[in-house]
């Protein structure tokens, strides 16, 4: 089942902006050309009460406040009215429709859907008393906490190229919510934290996962850590559903991360997740987007995940019709296929310490995880 | 930074006359592994976990009697004191030149608090801004009037906000600044500073 609406163009936040909803329009009308567009369930939008499962009542009286125009002397100390994530009018609605359609997909799991792709959210940023980076509302949480409450046990994963803090903090103590990131590291790239020895506390001990990444991490070294992480910590912690963060900006494209992702890994990357919730979890599956900011690739990486949720076979050409509106309207070219060329970057000469780095992390990680996560 | 906003009080402390073995399990019990001793309301010295072990280890050739000695008699006299006004570089800087693992703060002759390798661990936790949703930039500024100035000027101007700024000289007429900055945007923050005649370290260009 796929979950949309065009409101979710809405959450914008004006032009220049990288979280721009262009992204959503340039993928469903690839997905409308490519011929394999369903009509998808329309979500209602999140009740007030519904963000405040996870948000602070001071924070979502700024949130409204600021979409209506309103001065608020305080906005920045809340992570609003910033570079990264300014107040545009109908923020808070805007915002809501995204948790909504997150929402919604728990709701459908809980009522017997397996797999479930929303085509938006992955607000993953957004903390209990604060928006951050580009993220107003954490749909991400919201959609957990309400499995949670009604007794099942998530699995949150995020392969967002930054660290998924906001959930991270918000289920910090949590025992029946496992999140697994993997990342760029924390030491580089925002939010800046994400570190191995970040694994819950309280009831939550050893259920916080971090796979922070050396920056120039490339395909194999990520599937290497990940095929290893992954079967492990699912296979040790039994989730009822697992929950996906599907950020595409850990291409190499992207303008704002620096780890070399092509969408080879991703085609693999989504194929596994498949296959780990079907061995895992019951096939049970909610996948969101999350971030990506490299138009070409972003979006050649969701229509991957499309077809790959759908079990569809991948096209090779992007519809020349589409490239050309596309190529006019952004006034540079596109990769036009669906995957990347061979040799798309040149060669990185630290490749080996790379990866031995990336390993060393995960053993790391797996050490100080272990006699919790197993108990 | 001062002295006074790390350090840690109220501070244990003990007479000359208690014994080894009363000072060690105050230690143990409160976790901590300095005790300065005071008598007659005066700083007089200071004992550690580790002056105590060795006092008592079966290495010492007085023997060890840790029911039997007094802390006055192992003690370490003439303590290293700080002053809650004191800048904690200042702190940092003759602990690690003494090589020593605590100052005493006294205000008026009087303890009123403690500052240990720890707390000034956290201070530079705290110095970094690493607690902060944030990413990192580092630039390489020459040494001279105005360019910290034209970096801060040019993040300002791009609405950054700058949790934290450090910044250290460098081989030849180099200054290296580190910043956490509160935005996802460091790529286009640097490609900016850049185009402006910085040399920015991280994050790197890319090739392609």
């Amino acid at each position: 089942m796929v979950i949309y609406r065009d409101e979710y163009r809405l959450y914008n936040f004006g032009p220049g902006h990288p979280f721009t909803p262009a992204r959503l329009e340039m993928l469903t009308s690839l997905l409308q050309a490519l011929g394999v567009w369903r009509e998808p369930l329309a979500p209602p939008e999140a009740s007030r009460e519904e963000v405040l499962s996870v948000h602070s009542e001071r924070l979502v009286r700024r949130v409204e406040a600021a979409s209506c125009g309103e001065g608020v002397p305080d906005l920045e100390h809340y992570g609003l009215g910033t570079g990264d994530t300014p107040v545009f009018p109908g923020m808070d609605r805007a915002a809501r429709v995204l948790v909504g359609g997150t929402l919604e997909g728990a709701r459908r799991i809980l009522v017997g859907e397996r797999r479930v792709l929303q085509l938006g959210g992955g607000l993953h940023h957004a903390q209990y008393d604060r928006a951050s980076g580009f993220c107003v509302y954490n749909d991400l949480s919201v959609a957990i906490r309400h499995l949670v409450r009604a007794g099942l046990r998530v699995a949150y994963l995020d392969i967002d190229v930054h660290h998924g803090d906001g959930v991270q903090w918000i289920h910090y103590e949590e025992k029946e919510v496992l999140t697994l990131s993997l990342h760029e590291s924390g030491r580089y790239l925002f939010p800046g934290t994400g570190h191995v020895h970040e694994i819950g506390r309280g009831a939550g001990l050893g259920r916080k996962l971090n796979l922070p990444l050396e920056p120039f991490t490339e395909d194999g070294s990520y599937l290497e850590v990940f095929e290893a992480l992954l079967p492990w910590a699912l296979g040790a912690f039994r989730p009822d559903v697992l929950v996906v963060q599907a950020g595409a900006d850990a291409h190499f494209l992207d303008p704002l991360a620096d780890l070399l992702l092509t969408t080879r890994a991703y085609e693999r990357l989504f194929r596994l997740i498949l296959e780990y919730a079907e061995a895992y979890a019951g096939g049970r599956v909610l996948f969101t987007l999350g971030g990506g900011y490299s138009l070409d690739a972003t979006v050649r990486v969701w229509t991957l995940l499309y077809h790959v949720f759908h079990g569809l076979p991948l096209p090779e050409r992007l519809p020349e019709a589409w490239l050309r509106l596309w190529e006019a309207r952004l006034g540079k070219p596109l990769t036009p296929t669906l995957h990347d060329p061979e040799g798309a970057y040149p060669e990185i000469p630290r490749k080996p310490e790379i990866e031995g780095r990336n390993r060393l992390t995960l053993r790391r990680l797996t050490e100080l995880a272990e006699p919790y996560l197993l108990h | 930074m001062l002295v006074k906003d790390v350090m840690k009080g109220p501070v244990l402390t003990v007479g000359p006359d208690v014994t080894l073995e009363e000072a060690y399990g105050l230690l143990l019990a409160r976790g901590i592994r300095h005790l300065p001793v005071v008598a007659e309301g005066r700083l007089v010295g200071i004992v550690t976990d580790r002056d105590i072990r060795l006092a008592t280890s079966h290495l010492n050739p007085k023997g060890p009697c840790p029911g039997c000695t007094q802390v006055g008699e192992v003690m370490t006299r003439e303590v290293v004191t700080a002053h809650p006004l004191d800048p904690v570089e200042e702190a940092a800087f003759v602990m690690r030149h003494r090589k020593i693992g605590c100052l005493p703060v006294l205000e008026d002759g009087e303890i009123v608090g403690i500052v240990t390798g720890i707390d000034l661990l956290d201070a530079l936790l705290r110095l970094t801004g690493v607690t902060e949703p944030s990413g990192r930039l580092e630039v390489r500024l020459p040494d001279r009037v105005g360019e910290l100035a034209r970096l801060t000027g040019f993040l300002a101007g791009r609405g950054v906000n700058i949790h934290s700024l450090l910044s250290y000289p460098e081989e030849g007429e180099y200054v290296r600044a580190v910043a956490r900055v509160n935005t996802l945007e460091t790529h286009l923050l640097a490609q900016g500073l850049r185009e402006a005649g910085f040399e920015v370290l991280w994050p790197p260009k890319k090739p392609w």
